[in-house]
């Protein structure tokens, strides 16, 4: 059974393109636009991988971690997902629990490796 | 303040009282200004974050085509939409510089000091400018400082500011021309680091010296440019430097090339 990914993201725009690239890829896309609907989400289906977009309209992004930890629903992995490049917004996401803090627009090179580095 | 004003009091208090009233009034256009200003620089921010999202998935799409994910593409397809990514790619970067000139101007960013070698700090920028240099058969040298002491600062920062410097060298030297950095040291006991990036270009006349360190200015501001960007590599540079509590300026006369300097603490001062 291949693998399925959690892409949170509130722009349809990205979330399309990341889940063509996630099919094609071969693993199985789940998508969740908000914090309340990334909750349902990861809670109602195992999740291996959440691709997880910090600025979302409910809320940070780093909610979502908070209560999938509590519900004991947490993925094997969270790639976090910024479009700041600071040291401080880097250091809440580790703090949170994500495996890695990409930069957006991530190059899909880039992406599709951290996600099987992740699932090995 | 006329000779009858400062014998009759009556004229005096007038007089203050005008004052007082202009000062006021220069005080709220400041404020306004200020408030402006802000305005201005929450406008960019919003809008160079709202340009970054449309532009991620752009660059994404592209590539999953550039990669052949959706099928085989031909040579010239695959140039195509590799110009797609390439042009997305530049203007990215000059939304990044937006937003980096856009935190500056907030005071919003922080320096992480760390000890380390500029040397190789240099040698790092230089590999990644390589490419872009030698599409116009122009080199990049680092001409000394290998027995230099390591630099107590941010190496991201400084890694911008010596991208961008090299990146306009690149950007203003005609073909052939060479580009290179050299270090000296100065101060009392020489711990101060002078970083020059020098180029044999086109060079900058005397006038505009202040000019390009000022946020949105180009020398050659028309529509007909031949040099694009946002006009804030500069003083972002300026602003990264000084954070450091250091100083850049440039030496340069039209037709003679240019040499931009920026110092640096060097650790024995931290």
């Amino acid at each position: 059974m291949s693998a399925r990914i959690l892409i949170v993201e509130d722009s349809p725009l990205v979330t399309e393109a990341f889940s063509i690239l996630f099919t094609e890829a071969g693993y199985e896309v789940d998508t969740a636009a908000t914090v309340a609907e990334a909750i349902e989400r990861g809670t109602s289906e195992v999740v291996d991988v959440m691709i997880l977009d910090i600025s979302l309209p409910d809320g940070s992004g780093l909610e979502v971690l908070g209560a999938l930890r509590d519900n004991g629903s947490l993925p094997r992995a969270t790639l976090a997902m910024t479009g700041h490049n600071d040291p401080v917004s880097h250091r809440k996401c580790i703090e949170a629990g994500c495996a890695e803090v990409l930069l957006k627009p991530v190059p899909i090179a880039e992406l599709l490796r951290q996600i099987k580095r992740h699932l090995q | 303040m006329s000779m009858s004003d400062r014998s009759d009091p009556a004229a005096l208090k007038k007089r203050l009282k005008t004052l007082e009233a202009q000062t006021k009034e220069a005080q709220r256009t400041v404020d306004e200004l200020k408030a402006r200003d802000a305005l201005k620089t929450q406008f960019l921010s919003n809008i160079s974050h709202d340009l970054r999202t449309p532009l991620a998935a752009i660059i994404t799409h592209a590539e999953i085509l550039r990669e052949g994910m959706l099928g085989d593409l031909n040579t010239k397809q695959r140039d195509s939409v590799s110009g797609i990514v390439n042009g997305g790619q530049q203007l990215l970067d000059m939304i990044d510089e937006i937003l980096t000139y856009v935190r500056g101007a907030s005071d919003q960013v922080t320096l992480v000091r760390t000890t380390f070698s500029i040397t190789e700090v240099v040698d790092q920028v230089r590999l990644l400018n390589q490419a872009l240099a030698a599409k116009k058969g122009l080199t990049i040298e680092r001409l000394n400082g290998d027995d230099l002491p390591p630099v107590y600062a941010d190496s991201d920062k400084l890694k911008h500011v010596l991208g961008n410097l090299i990146g306009n060298a690149i950007k203003f030297t005609p073909e052939g021309g060479r580009i290179w950095i050299r270090f000296t040291r100065r101060g009392r006991n020489a711990d101060e680091l002078v970083v020059e990036v020098g180029d044999t270009g086109r060079g900058i006349s005397r006038g505009n010296h202040e000019l390009i360190f000022r946020e949105f200015a180009q020398v050659d501001a028309s529509p007909s440019r031949p040099h694009h960007g946002t006009g804030l590599g500069l003083a972002i540079a300026r602003k990264l430097v000084e954070l450091h509590y250091g100083t850049i300026w440039v030496e340069s006369e039209l037709g003679k090339g240019s040499r931009f300097f920026f110092t640096l603490p060097l650790t024995a001062t931290k």
